[in-house]
């Protein structure tokens, strides 16, 4: 199997667990960081590529600000809501960057979302 | 003193990152990351948005913005065109069909380009298949005229005339403005 086979399968079984896991997640999806969908299930069929798009734009918003700042690589960015939460976390591979988006209702915790996100992120980022 | 945001958006490849970072004279912001697509030969995609800054000779400062090319990012165009003065759509003459690539950001900007002025600045115009007037004519055939200027944005030079031909649109646009409002 390839190196991209395989991180396209882990990704998949990656946000396939998370949604089984977790409360109140409505969307997961794996992006490249220019913004394609690898991996994605939509419990409200919202459309993976527009998620995947939106990630990628937040993520480099994201990174320019730590750059600017001097905080190092960016690890993740939360846009918490009236209703919810987005959640993104970045997994450095040795030769790409993927984002891992979540996106979750009141009934989820964030908390508890970053602590799952960091176990896939880990997880994806070990593929050597 | 005046402040002008200025967009930059149009094909992939054609040199927004690059323009706004030939006339700037702060660092740039630049988002951009390794592109994954193989429908555009180039290592790096902006997926955020660029910005620069120009004073001109006037002591007027322009706040330069650039958008993603690719239409999947549609959604920051109008989150970035958002109180713009003014558009400029840089294309590249090099590609399959530059003028298909027109219409994306034409109907893209649609709305917006009723009250903004808009200028097409055309980049590697000494390749590819199209004349500079095709651009022209396929405009007029859709009841538009917009400056279309052949550009190489890797020069300075080049990029300050599209902005200043979009300045003197914006002046006319104003004073036009100006004398429906006296009728
Ligand atoms: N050879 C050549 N290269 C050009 C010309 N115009 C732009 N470029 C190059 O095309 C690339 C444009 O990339 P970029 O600025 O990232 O494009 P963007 O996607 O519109 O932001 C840069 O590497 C420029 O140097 C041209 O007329 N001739
Ligand atoms: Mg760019």
């Amino acid at each position: 199997m390839s190196n991209e086979q395989q991180i396209r399968r882990i990704a998949s079984r990656e946000v396939q667990k998370i949604a089984k896991e977790l409360h109140g997640v409505s969307s997961v999806v794996i992006a490249t960081v220019d913004g394609f969908d690898i991996a994605s299930i939509g419990l409200d069929g919202e459309d993976p590529g527009r998620i995947a798009a939106m990630a990628s734009s937040v993520s480099a918003i994201g990174s320019v600000i730590s750059q600017e700042e001097s905080l190092g690589r960016s690890r993740s960015v939360t846009i918490a809501t009236d209703t919810g939460f987005a959640y993104l976390s970045c997994a450095y591979l040795p030769d790409q960057t993927l984002i891992l988006n979540v996106i979750a209702d009141q009934d989820a915790v964030l908390g508890q979302v970053a602590y799952r996100c960091a176990e896939s992120v880990r997880r994806l980022e070990a593929v050597a | 003193m005046k402040e002008y945001k200025i967009l930059f958006s149009g094909t992939p490849g054609a040199g927004k990152t690059t323009a706004i970072g030939a006339v700037s004279e702060i660092p740039p912001v630049v988002t951009d990351v390794p592109n994954t697509d193989p429908g555009y030969a180039k290592a790096y995609t902006t997926v955020g948005l660029d910005y620069g800054q120009l004073t001109l000779d006037t002591g007027d400062c322009l706040r330069l913005f650039g958008t993603p090319g690719q239409a999947r990012f549609d959604f920051l165009w109008r989150i970035l065109g958002r109180n713009a003065l003014g558009l400029i759509i840089l294309l590249d003459n090099s590609r399959p069909n530059p003028l298909a690539d027109l219409e994306i950001y034409i109907n893209g900007f649609g709305e917006a380009l009723r009250s903004m002025p808009c200028v097409i600045g055309v980049g590697r115009h000494d390749q590819g298949n199209t004349a500079l007037d095709d651009y022209g004519l396929w405009l007029m055939e859709r009841n538009m005229i917009l400056p279309v200027l052949p550009v190489d944005v890797r020069r300075r030079a080049d990029v300050v005339l599209l902005i200043d031909v979009l300045l003197a649109e914006l002046e006319f646009h104003i004073r036009k403005g100006e004398c429906s409002h006296v009728e």
